[in-house]
């Protein structure tokens, strides 16, 4: 079947799924709530004892293991880095029976990356996001937790397999699959008995995070339906729509909440949410690796040729233009949304608040650059693949990364109860990781474009510049190891000895507190925008008096 | 903790105006006085591990000077090759990281 079919079902599949949870299922309700309880809890037996149960545990679980999971994701790609130049440097590791190469450490750094670092973030937030914008708390906290370890075991494996496909004749990716999938879909029912039991109107943010875990799941479903997995467009548009624009709603959802939470302003405009929702379903998202090969490893099927017909190539070409619109919507959203009255972000010393601007900033040029990249491979033409894996890795680590890492962190108090231990820490943290994986991305990038110009020109000879640059552009990201090293210390000490949130906040200017205090003019429809905004909000100017000083009597 | 009385723990006098009529501290350290402070165990158990190793290495040096050290000879070859290369240096870097990580979630999980 055609790309745009199985995309009309793909799209028909989640428009069913957002009414289904939106009405229920007609009598079936109650029975199937009671019984997806069951099963999250009872029927799990003993392990379900293991885990605690208390509110925010799950959301903190899966974050510190998504903070933690950044470390290996760094130092595997910074690896992956140094071999491109050096490909010798590891040799020694042989010994061991390990023979690692340049680009599966890039390939097992990104899919770390993404789904035990950006996945684990995003979750976690979504854990607290979800009820709190339902007025509700989550429907069980012992089964999120539980679940976070099964995701953590399904990333280890994954790795295994990114590094050795398989052991004694058995292909180890499909076990990640199914480990992750089995993870996924207890979330994804944890979650709708949270939305189902909600006391109002869940705004968009939340159902952006739903609706992006119930997307991956559906995605594949969608396409076996159509029967177009066994062909190089299907695979390849499984790739694009499974983990992309799974991650992209996820990604949104958190981003808007945390860039209104953490500055203290309300989300600037309800209407760019929306398109960025709808337009995430109904175009194709041009982050993320560019070949199908990927999809059809994690399924275990075989690899088909990608050989997209003529109305395949006009309508992929279509989809992929038209994603820059929720894109850019995204971005101007968070933006606009962190920066308020005024032309300077509020709180910028709140942890996460830097990580959210710069992914909201970046997003729109790395997106570009995605969408030149796989248009040119859609086509066939292949002149720009030299530097997919640069584009792609600078999208997971100047993107998602910060994105999925600044919501975590403006959340993190909240979660926890406690503050990250340090703010200073948190903010040098923020510019090695950023500086590393920017310039060192860059770098990396420059080399690659060296090296297909040489390509170009037909010369053999060994590129000395390019191995140079590349050497500066490794060194580089080691910044980012150092950074995710920071964050993360900074995150579990935090948890432990943090201050208080209660004593810890700081509200900007324009936050709510209770009483609400009036530093500055502003408008009632903003303090009703808050969150805590009510009719009843007591609202107490700062006291003041134009009289004359005295000294104080004592 | 001090013992017994000491001419350190002494009251200062004031003026009705506020001002202290004695600033004389150098009379005031005047006898050896004893702290109640040992050092933890754990330190205690981490010297004389290092010291006992060094005594081991010495005399195994000293009784057995053309063998190879048992255990520890037949690990070594293992790790031929290492840090023949600059990315060692960068891994050692990340690897101080995270068992930074680890000291840190084991130390703030057991203390009080």
């Amino acid at each position: 079947m055609g790309l745009i079919t199985s995309m009309a079902v793909f799209w028909i599949a989640i428009l069913v799924v957002f009414v289904l949870v939106n009405r229920g299922i007609w009598v079936f309700t109650d029975v199937s709530k009671s019984m997806s309880m069951f099963m999250l809890e009872k029927a799990l037996g003993p392990p379900i004892d293991f885990v605690d149960g208390k509110r925010g545990s799950a959301a903190t679980t899966w974050i510190i293991q998504g903070a933690l999971w950044l470390i290996p994701a760094s130092v595997i790609t910074f690896c992956g880095l140094w071999l491109s130049h050096d490909p010798e440097a590891l040799h020694s590791l042989s010994s061991w029976g390990l023979n690692p190469a340049s680009s599966s450490l890039l390939t097992s750094g990104f899919l770390i990356a993404a789904y035990g670092s950006v996945g684990m973030l995003l979750i976690g937030s979504s854990m607290h996001i979800v009820p709190e914008l339902g007025g509700t708390t989550l429907a069980t906290e012992k089964n999120a937790t539980l679940m976070s370890f099964v995701w953590t075991l399904s990333v280890i494996v994954m790795f295994i397999a990114a590094n050795k496909p398989e052991i004694v004749g058995i292909k180890i990716m499909p076990i990640a699959t199914l480990l992750t999938n089995l993870a996924l879909i207890a979330v994804i029912v944890n979650m709708l008995l949270t939305a189902a039991s909600r006391t109002k109107k869940i705004p968009l943010p939340g159902w952006m995070m739903i609706i992006g875990m119930i997307s991956a799941p559906v995605s594949v479903v969608a396409l076996a339906v159509t029967g177009s997995l066994d062909s190089g467009t299907g695979q390849w548009l499984l790739t694009r729509v499974h983990g992309p624009t799974s991650l992209f709603l996820l990604m949104s959802g958190a981003i808007l909440y945390g860039a209104s939470r953490g500055s203290g302003n309300p989300l600037w405009s309800r209407s760019l949410a929306a398109v960025t929702m709808l337009g995430a379903i109904f175009t194709i998202n041009p982050l993320g690796l560019i070949e199908g090969e990927i999809a059809s490893e994690f399924l275990g099927i075989d690899a088909a040729t990608f050989e997209p017909s003529r109305n395949d190539i006009v309508a992929g070409s279509f989809l992929l233009a038209l994603s820059l619109i929720p894109i850019i919507a995204l971005s101007a959203n968070v933006l606009a949304t962190m920066r308020g009255d005024d032309v300077f972000m509020e709180n910028p010393d709140s942890p996460g608040m830097p990580e959210i601007n710069l992914a909201a900033f970046m997003a729109v040029p790395i997106s570009i650059g995605g969408l030149f990249v796989l248009t040119d491979h859609l086509t066939g033409t292949n002149e720009l693949t030299g530097i997919h894996s640069s584009l792609v890795m600078m999208g997971m680590w100047v993107v998602f990364v910060p994105a999925s890492l600044g919501a975590a962190l403006s959340i993190f108090p909240e979660v926890s109860g406690r503050n990250v231990l340090s703010v200073n820490r948190s903010r040098w943290a923020f510019w090695l990781m950023a500086g590393g994986a920017f310039s060192g991305l860059a770098f990396t990038m420059m080399s690659d474009f060296s090296d297909m110009a040489l390509l170009e020109a037909a010369i053999e000879e060994e590129n000395t510049t390019s191995n140079r640059i590349r050497v500066l552009g490794s060194v580089l990201f080691y910044g980012t190891v150092l950074g995710s090293i920071y964050h993360s210390l900074n995150i579990i000490s935090g948890s432990f000895r943090g201050a208080l949130a209660e004593e810890g906040t700081t509200p900007s200017s324009t936050s709510i507190s209770s009483p609400y205090k009036l530093t500055k003019e502003t408008t009632v429809r903003k303090i009703l925008a808050q969150r805590e905004g009510k009719l009843d909000t007591v609202v107490v100017p700062e006291p003041s008096t134009d009289g004359p000083g005295s000294p104080t009597e004592l | 903790m001090l013992k017994g009385k000491s001419p350190v723990v002494e009251s200062e006098l004031y003026d009705s105006g506020g001002a202290r009529l004695s600033d004389d501290r150098s009379t005031l350290i005047g006898e050896f006085l004893q702290g109640e402070g040992e050092p933890s165990s754990s330190w205690v158990m981490l010297v004389m591990g290092f010291v006992s190793t060094m005594v081991f290495l010495i005399l195994y040096g000293i009784l057995f000077p053309s063998s190879d050290l048992p255990v520890i000879s037949s690990v070594l070859p293992v790790f031929d090759g290492v840090f023949d290369s600059g990315i060692w240096f960068f891994i050692l870097g990340a690897m101080i990281g995270v068992f930074a990580i680890l000291g840190t979630l084991l130390t703030e999980a057991t203390s009080e």
